[in-house]
C-alpha cells in the first residue's frame, strides 16, 4: 500500500489548489444571481446554515474519501468504490462511475466559457468594451450575442474559436506539468492575484456614493421570507456548486495528500477561503454595484443569468464609473484567474483515472484526455444556441452531483462508518501504519489521520446523520420541483426548434438526440473501467515497483527513469 | 429596492464578514503555526 504517486509540495499548496477549484465563476456571478433572486438578505440566512450543516461536513467526507482512494494509489470513485466493497461487489466501479460524468459533462462547456473571460479581458484592456458600453446596453447585449454565437470574426475565423484555442492549450499546458510544479503552483500564483484584484473592487464599490442602496437590497434581513422551501433549496443547492461539491475533484486532491498530512484543518481553511470569496466578494460586487446603476431592474438584471450579469451588465455597471475600463479589466482578470483554477481541477480527476485506473502515463493521459475533452467542447460550441451547455450544465453541474453527494456521505457514513480499524487492517483494507484506535471506525480514523487539528467529537452525528438526509431532502425535493420537467422536458414547447450548422430541428427530438450522446458516452466510460478491472488488467496490478517514489515533480519522470 | 441600509442589515452584514474572517484567521494561523 505504500504511495508512490505525486503528492503535494505543502500543505499550502493543497489548500489553495482546493480554494482555487472553489472559487469560480460560481462566487462572482451564480452567487449574486441566487441571491438576486431569492429575496436579497433573505437568501443569506439559510445560505450560511447549508454552509455550516451541509457544505463543509461534505468538504470533510470527500477528503477523506479521497485520502482512502490515496492510500490504495487511486484518485477517482469507481477504483475506490470496488476497493471500499472490497472488490466483492462488481457492481460497485460501475456506481463509482457516475463520480466522474460530472467533471466529463462540465469540462465540455466550462473551458469555452473561461474562453469568453479572457476574450472579454482583452477587450476590456485594448478598451473596445468601453467604446461598445459608450452606445447603450442594447449595443452591448448585441456584441456580447455576436461573440458567443460565432458571428464575431477576424479573417473568417470566429474570434470565439481562436480564444477558446488559447484557452484550452493554457489548462494542458499547466495539467501536462504535473500536480506539483503545474497545478500548484499555478494556484500559488492565481490565488493570491485573485483575492487581491477582489478586493480592490470590494473598497472600490464600498466607497461609491449611495452604496448603502445596493448593500440594503443584499444585507437587510427579510425574516419573512424564510417560510420559503425555494429559498431553503437554492441556497443548499449554491453551497453544492460552490464549494466543488461531488464534482470528484476535492476527491481527486485529496488523494493527492501526503501520508500524515492533516486534512480537517485543510479541508476546513479551502472551505474558509472559498466563503470569504463568496460572502465578501462576490456578495459584496455584483448585486450592490449593479442595484445602484439599474435600481429597480435589478431582478430583471438578475433573470439574464449568470452570463447576462457577468458580460453584460457588469461590463456595462463598470463602464459607467470613472476609470470603467481599468475597473473592467480587473473584473475579467479576476474572472479569468478564478476560471483557469477551476478548469485545471475539472480535467485533472480524469487525468488521474487514465494515470491510475489505465495506469497511462502522464503525457498519454494529457493528450487522451485533451482529445476527448476538446471533441466535447465542440458540442458546447456549436450547440451553444441548441441548449447543449443547458443540457450539460443540468447534468454535470447540478443534478449528478447532488447525487453522487449523496452516495458519497451514505458511503463513509454507513460502510467505512461502520466498519473497524483493526479489522480493516487485518484484511489489508487499511494502511498498517496509520496510528488510530483499533475500535475507532474507517471513516473517521481516515479524517484524523495526521491531523493538526482533530475533528470535535459533537461534529460526527452532523457528519454522519445529518448531512446524508439533508442530501436525501434535497435531492427528492429538487426532484420534484425543478428537476423533473428537465428531465421529462414537459416544460418544452413540443413546436419549439432549434439550429444546428443551419438545419432546423424539433427541440425536443434533439434534446434526447444529445442526451443519447452522452449516454453513449457514459456506456464508454465504464467499458474503459471494465478494461483496467479485467483478469490481470492494468488497474488490478497496481503500481509497479520499479518506480521509484520521486520526492518532486510528475510521473512520468518516474516513468523515464524505468524505461 | 429604494429601501435604506439598516443598522439591522448593517449587523448582520458586519456580524457574517466578521465570521467569515474570523474563521479564515483561526485556520491560517492554524495552517502557518509551528508545530
Amino acid at each position: 500500500m505504500a504511495n508512490n504517486r505525486e503528492n503535494w509540495g505543502s500543505k499550502l499548496g493543497v489548500i489553495l489548489a482546493v480554494a482555487g477549484s472553489a472559487v469560480g465563476l460560481g462566487n462572482f456571478l451564480r452567487f449574486p444571481v441566487q441571491a438576486a433572486t431569492n429575496g436579497g438578505g433573505a437568501f443569506i440566512i439559510p445560505y450560511l446554515i447549508a454552509f455550516v450543516c451541509l457544505g463543509i461536513p461534505l468538504a470533510w467526507i470527500e477528503w477523506t474519501l479521497g485520502r482512502y482512494a490515496g492510500y490504495h494509489n487511486y484518485g477517482t470513485s469507481p477504483s475506490t468504490y470496488h476497493i471500499i466493497f472490497r472488490k466483492k461487489k462488481k457492481w460497485a466501479k460501475y456506481l463509482g462511475s457516475l463520480g466522474l460524468l460530472p467533471p466529463i459533462f462540465i469540462i465540455f462547456y466550462y473551458g469555452f466559457i473561461q474562453s469568453w473571460i479572457l476574450a472579454f479581458a482583452f477587450y476590456s484592456a485594448t478598451g473596445t468594451l468601453m467604446d461598445v458600453v459608450a452606445q447603450g446596453p442594447e449595443k452591448m447585449t448585441e456584441f456580447f450575442g455576436n461573440y458567443i454565437m460565432l458571428k464575431t470574426c477576424v479573417g473568417g475565423i470566429p474570434v470565439a474559436i481562436i480564444f477558446f484555442l488559447i484557452t484550452f492549450a493554457a489548462n494542458m499546458v499547466v495539467l501536462s506539468f504535473g500536480v506539483r510544479k503545474g497545478i500548484e503552483r499555478a494556484n500559488k500564483i492565481c490565488m493570491p492575484v485573485l483575492l487581491i484584484l477582489g478586493l480592490v473592487l470590494v473598497v472600490r464599490v464600498l466607497t461609491l456614493p449611495g452604496i448603502g442602496k445596493g448593500l440594503a437590497f443584499m444585507w437587510n434581513p427579510d425574516i419573512s421570507q424564510l417560510a420559503s422551501p425555494k429559498i431553503w433549496m437554492a441556497a443548499a443547492g449554491q453551497v453544492f456548486f460552490t464549494m466543488s461539491l461531488g464534482m470528484a475533484i476535492i476527491f481527486c486532491y485529496a488523494s493527492y495528500l501526503k501520508p500524515k498530512e492533516d486534512l480537517v484543518l485543510s479541508s476546513l481553511t479551502a472551505s474558509a477561503t472559498n466563503g470569504f470569496a463568496e460572502v465578501i466578494i462576490g456578495g459584496t460586487v455584483v448585486i450592490p454595484m449593479a442595484v445602484l446603476i439599474a435600481g429597480a431592474n435589478i431582478e430583471e438584471c438578475a433573470k439574464l443569468g449568470t452570463f447576462g450579469l457577468g458580460f453584460q451588465t457588469m461590463p456595462y455597471v463598470f463602464g459607467t464609473l470613472p476609470f470603467g475600463g481599468v475597473l473592467q479589466t480587473v473584473w475579467f482578470t479576476m474572472l479569468f484567474f478564478a476560471g483557469i483554477t477551476s478548469a485545471i481541477s475539472i480535467i485533472q480527476p480524469l487525468i488521474s483515472f487514465c494515470e491510475d485506473d489505465l495506469k497511462f502515463t502522464r503525457k498519454k493521459s494529457v493528450t487522451t484526455i485533451s482529445t476527448i475533452t476538446f471533441i466535447g467542447s465542440l458540442t458546447a460550441i456549436f450547440g451553444l444556441a441548441a441548449g447543449t451547455v443547458d443540457e450539460l450544465d443540468f447534468w454535470g453541474g447540478t443534478y449528478l452531483i447532488v447525487f453522487v453527494g449523496m452516495i458519497q456521505a451514505i458511503l463513509f457514513s454507513f460502510v467505512l462508518g461502520r466498519r473497524k480499524v483493526k479489522d480493516a487492517k487485518a484484511n489489508g483494507d487499511f494502511p498498517a501504519e496509520v496510528k488510530a484506535d483499533p475500535n475507532e471506525n474507517e471513516a473517521f480514523a481516515a479524517m484524523n489521520d495526521g491531523s493538526q487539528l482533530k475533528l470535535p467529537r459533537f461534529l460526527r452525528p452532523i457528519i454522519m446523520y445529518v448531512c446524508p438526509i439533508y442530501l436525501i431532502v434535497l435531492l427528492v425535493s429538487f426532484t420534484a420541483t425543478d428537476g423533473l420537467p428537465f428531465i421529462t422536458l414537459s416544460n418544452v414547447d413540443p413546436a419549439a426548434t432549434v439550429e444546428l450548422f443551419g438545419k432546423t430541428f424539433s427541440k425536443i427530438g434533439f434534446t434526447w438526440a444529445f442526451r443519447g450522446f452522452l449516454f453513449v458516452l457514459f456506456l464508454l466510460l465504464n467499458v474503459a473501467i471494465a478494461y483496467a478491472w479485467r483478469k490481470g488488467g492494468p488497474a488490478e496490478k497496481g503500481r509497479s515497483k520499479k518506480i521509484k517514489k520521486m520526492e518532486i515533480g510528475n510521473s512520468d519522470e518516474n516513468m523515464d527513469k524505468e524505461a | 429596492m429604494n429601501a435604506e441600509f439598516s443598522t439591522g442589515g448593517l449587523i448582520f452584514m458586519v456580524c457574517s464578514w466578521a465570521a467569515i474572517i474570523g474563521l479564515c484567521t483561526f485556520c491560517f494561523y492554524k495552517v502557518f503555526k509551528k508545530k
